[in-house]
């Protein structure tokens, strides 16, 4: 079964009722935080045209976005420790509806870098970490299922937002639009008001936590003093976290940037742009389905226990993917590739959180995204513009998919070891609580005897 | 498929006419006056050169009467005939060649300047070759008068050739070879097209300002002007920046121009067009621009508001009126491992829950 961390709750997630409400908040939350950044590009060229900027300081709002939702990950995650999730769901989506009515009154490129990106990554990020916390609270058995739904948000609500962007743009202009926007935004707050917290009924006894380790746990606690108060510092020292913090921030390095340059990349080859935007149609329409479909398998009883297995194929599998584009020839290839590469894309994607909650539990998740997203905001920033770069030096995509490729195969490699290595550890500690917990109960049991005896 | 070859003829005495008028009569002269056709005496020499011979008398009165009647012109381009033009300084001369295989075929020629554009058609004919095809040209659509040829087979080949006077955006137009009625080839001749203008309105407020830009693509040659107008009823007006500089403001940059409108009312809604000169012609873009006011998103957002309020309202309120149900779904999982043991959280609950067990 899962490893002990993840029982440690206090409570028995209901797996179910009302836990599916909160499943559809979850993805509207999550899908706003994810595709709401990618799918302002629509409206770059208006306001390129209108403040007379370059394309590029256009395109900083959605990177100042983006990495302010990473970089406001640890506040987001304090904010849930203290109050739960729907408050700051709420606020999020507050913040990030206010900033975009600000921002179409906007008269300078900077205002909106502040309005959209500032406030709307804040509020944001405030919607995507309680969504992601709030769906280890609720589930525990059926939580990959769980998760695979949630992450499913993004591509549904990017393929949605796509042509509803162009719709407003072409009827009410960018302004307008942004001031729409703003109001589409609040739907957040609605999915907000679904994530009822949950019902930590003291009705049911926790899973078997041996004295020895609730004494180390409360010691950990202790340790950390003033900051482990509001986030847990001390996941740095959890073996799993670390191995899930390594091989990301490389894998991040590579993630993102296939899917930025596929269309540029069919381009280049003679495609034409319909064809090519019609490629990540093809990608967006697989991921869609993929996710939902790899959260159910992750949840079979077979994958379930070895999940991290489960988690590193999908990584090693997206790796080899960009390794073979190159090969691909022509436009049947490449819908070939984005056929895989969306498999691929969908499977790390719906197991990305799960993987984490599993590895540190849902107690301690919270705290653990927060810190994720603060580190792995570099790499992601990082990632398409380095990977633009190595285009501009070579002059070929062929380069780029091969550094991409690298880039995601060897963390999915080294998940795999690492994994190995992981589980042998914690079955090793399962196996020595075990006996612990069976010695002292026999001791207790010797003293009770002792003690009736005496009496 | 036929590949287009291009091959260099010439006119003098069409050539000299224009390059006098070069400089800025060319432009308002749309058309040129067939006067004193007739009169001159011409001659087609070995390489098919038409030659003309004028006495000093008919020359001067030639140049008056064409400087008079300039406005005045038919659209009858001249026939293979002579052209009664003097040789006063010589048009640039161009051609292009098409060799057709099929059916039909179209090309399109872009022209900057005036030109005596020689277009030659040849065709290989089809199963049935006969000795001799009449062919003739066509300026969009309509016939050009005299043009009929017997076309004679020539290695296998019909060759039509005829010159052109372009001269000004009159002259541009689809120019059709016709063999008979079995082959045609189109030339297309006309200015450099403006890329990537905008079909869809561009919408804007009331107050707000308006960015338009009109660019050349940077493979074709740059304008030697760019103008800007607005559609006045069927009428275009043309934008005058001097004018009224708190309000339009035009940056031209090579290849590339920008009207900025401030203060925008409703009623500089409307289509705008911007213009790229060239010696031959003016390239015209258009853009439609819609003037609204705030009261038009307004609309729509507040409606989602509402659909925002009444949904987090109805669900906080069902939340409040149905107790809560008891959250524990999950029953043979933690059931087994019913220890006295302490959780992380609260000691004393778990001892109180111990009890009740026991």
């Amino acid at each position: 079964m899962a490893p002990p961390t993840a029982t440690k709750l206090g409570y028995t997630p209901p797996d179910g009722g009302w836990g599916w409400a909160v499943v559809l908040g979850s993805f509207i939350s999550i899908g706003f935080s994810y595709a709401f950044p990618k799918s302002l590009t629509i409206y770059f060229k208006e306001i390129q045209k209108y403040f007379s900027v370059s394309y590029s300081q256009t395109a900083w709002v959605s990177s100042v976005m983006l990495a302010s939702m990473y970089a406001a990950g640890p506040v987001s995650s304090i904010l849930v420790n203290r109050y739960g999730s729907r408050p700051v769901v709420m606020v999020g989506g507050v913040m990030v509806s206010a900033g975009m009515v600000l921002a179409s009154f906007g008269s300078t490129i900077m205002h909106l870098y502040l309005c959209v990106g500032v406030i709307g990554g804040f509020g944001l990020a405030f919607n995507l970490q309680p969504a992601l916390t709030i769906i280890g609270t609720y589930f525990h058995v059926k939580r990959p299922l769980a998760n695979g739904l949630a992450m499913a948000g993004s591509p549904v609500l990017l393929f949605t937002l796509a042509p509803l962007n162009q719709l407003l743009l072409d009827s009410f202009g960018w302004r307008g639009s942004f001031l729409i926007l703003g109001a589409i935004l609040l739907n957040c707050c609605v999915a907000g008001s679904l994530m009822r917290p949950v019902n930590k009924h003291p009705q049911r006894e926790p899973q078997s936590d041996s004295p020895a380790s609730n004494r180390a746990a409360a010691e950990e606690g202790a340790r950390g003093g003033c900051l482990q108060k509001f986030i847990d510092v001390s996941l740095f020292k959890h073996r799993g976290f670390l191995i899930y913090l390594v091989g990301n921030v490389v894998m991040f390095l590579g993630f993102f940037a296939p899917v930025v340059f596929l269309a540029p990349y069919a381009r280049d080859i003679g495609i034409d742009e319909y064809s090519a935007a019609f490629l990540l149609s093809i990608f967006a329409l697989v991921d869609m389905f993929v996710r939902p479909a790899t959260g159910l398998i992750g949840n079979t009883s077979c994958i379930r226990p070895r999940i991290q297995y489960f988690f590193s194929f999908a990584v090693t599998f997206t790796g080899v993917c960009h390794l073979l584009c190159p090969l691909a020839s022509g436009y049947s290839g490449l819908v070939i590739y984005a056929v895989f590469f969306g498999i691929g894309f969908g499977m790390v994607c719906a197991l990305l959180f799960e993987v984490l909650m599993d590895l540190v539990g849902a107690h301690r998740f919270s705290s653990a995204v927060g810190l994720v997203t603060i580190i792995e905001c570099g790499p992601v920033l990082l990632g398409p513009p380095i990977s633009g770069a190595l285009v501009d030096k070579f002059g070929d995509y062929t380069y780029m998919y091969y550094a991409c490729g690298v880039l995601v195969a060897v963390p999915g490699i080294f998940f795999f070891i690492m994994n190995y290595y992981n589980y042998k550890k914690l079955d090793e500690e399962q196996r020595r609580s075990v006996a612990v917990e069976m010695r002292s109960d026999e001791e207790a049991a010797q003293h009770k005897i002792d003690h009736d005896e005496s009496t | 498929m036929a590949s287009a070859t291009y091959r260099l003829q010439g006119d003098i005495m069409a050539a000299s006419f224009l390059q006098l008028w070069e400089g800025g009569l060319v432009r308002r002269c749309s058309r040129q006056r067939g006067e004193g056709r007739n009169e001159t005496p011409a001659y087609r020499d070995e390489d098919g050169r038409i030659r003309i011979m004028l006495t000093s008398w008919k020359l001067f009165r030639l140049h008056v009467l064409l400087f008079i009647f300039c406005r005045h012109v038919n659209t009858e381009t001249p026939d293979p005939t002579p052209p009664p033009l003097v040789p006063i300084s010589p048009l640039p001369i161009d051609a292009r060649s098409v060799v057709l295989k099929g059916e039909s075929h179209t090309e399109v020629v872009e022209l900057l300047s005036p030109v005596n554009l020689t277009l030659e058609c040849t065709w290989t004919g089809n199963q049935n070759k006969g000795p001799n095809i009449t062919g003739f040209w066509r300026k969009d659509g309509h016939e050009i008068g005299n043009s009929h040829v017997t076309v004679e087979l020539e290695a296998e080949q019909y060759n039509l050739r005829r010159v052109f006077h372009i001269i000004s955006e009159e002259n541009l137009g689809n120019y059709s070879c016709i063999f008979g009625r079995e082959a045609k080839i189109d030339f297309v001749l006309s200015g450099p097209q403006i890329g990537e203008v905008r079909d869809k309105p561009i919408v804007s407020y009331v107050g707000d300002s308006v960015v338009f830009i009109c660019k050349m693509d940077k493979t074709k040659p740059k304008p030697t002007a760019w103008d800007w107008y607005k559609a006045n009823g069927t009428d275009r007006e043309q934008i005058v920046a001097a004018e009224e500089p708190h309000r339009y403001e035009i940056k031209n940059k090579e290849g590339k121009t920008q009207l900025r409108m401030h203060n925008l009312t409703e009623a500089d809604s409307g289509l705008y067009f911007c213009g790229a000169v060239y010696p031959i012609s003016t390239t015209v873009g258009q853009m439609e621009l819609q003037v609204i006011t705030l009261y038009e998103p307004l609309k729509p957002f507040i409606a989602i508001m509402a659909e925002v309020t009444i949904l987090v309202v109805a669900i906080l309120l069902c939340e409040k009126c149905h107790p809560r149900k008891k959250e524990t779904a999950g029953d043979g999982i933690n059931d087994q491992t019913n220890m006295q043991t302490q959780t992380e959280n609260n000691g004393s609950e778990t001892s109180s829950m111990r009890q009740r067990k026991v």
